[in-house]
């Protein structure tokens, strides 16, 4: 299964396990709103 | 120093150009599909204090956009958001990051208004605390939160680049700039 994909500058490629591992760290301690905005 | 007053054909001096308060110090066209953007050599010793925007782009999803200093996780990530929805707009509320790794309303996106970040940072690149406001501007309408959010980076460190992620989703085209506020 491919990792998301990182810029850095110019360079698109797919994330390093060291990123990943960062990546989904933060979208699990990632904070949001009490209810999703509506999407309008 | 006097406002820039410019005539077609007039030769700019040094002077001149210097009392352009604010200059375009970094342009970075944004990919496909990306989840993460890392935007190198945005900060230096030429000036204190920055705006950087991102517009332009589209969201896979209903997301919040995130800010770092640099690339590595750290903790030390502090902030205050105040926000209403239009639909509601008496209740005030509000959120924090409470020593984060990042903050995390930096921006918004959705899968059908697009993505905006409008960040000021305050001395990323002098070895002092960086402080941080937002002007949150949900994607959506009325139920899209609206609001303020600062913050201060706790560190004195200096930082050259800066990390934008996303809470959920990834992120398709537009532009980040970086501007410079002249000191």
């Amino acid at each position: 299964m491919s990792k998301p994909l990182i810029q850095i500058d110019d360079l698109v490629r797919e994330m390093t396990d060291e990123e990943h591992a960062q990546y989904l760290e933060d979208i699990a301690n990632a904070p949001s709103f009490p209810a999703d905005p509506a999407d309008a | 120093m006097p406002v820039p007053d410019f005539s077609p054909g007039e030769t700019l001096t040094a002077a001149a150009m210097d009392s352009v308060g604010l200059w375009l110090v970094k342009t970075q066209a944004v990919g496909t599909g990306v989840s993460t953007i890392v935007v190198n050599d945005a900060f230096s010793a030429n000036y204190d204090n920055y705006f950087v925007t991102y517009t332009g782009g589209s969201a896979s999803a209903t997301l919040n956009l995130s800010l770092r200093l640099g690339t590595v996780t750290t903790t030390e990530y502090y902030g205050n958001i105040i926000y209403a929805l239009p639909n509601n707009p008496s209740a005030i509320l509000g959120l924090s990051n409470n020593n984060s790794a990042l903050w995390g309303f930096a921006g918004d996106g959705s899968a059908t208004g697009g993505a905006r970040l409008a960040v000021n940072l305050y001395n990323p690149f002098q070895v002092l605390r960086t402080g941080m406001s937002v002007a949150y501007m949900g994607t959506g309408s009325s139920g899209a939160p609206f609001g303020i959010y600062s913050g201060n980076h706790n560190l004195a460190i200096s930082y050259t680049s800066f990390t934008i992620g996303t809470s959920t989703g990834t992120l398709t085209g537009g532009t980040v700039r970086v501007y410079g506020y002249r000191n």
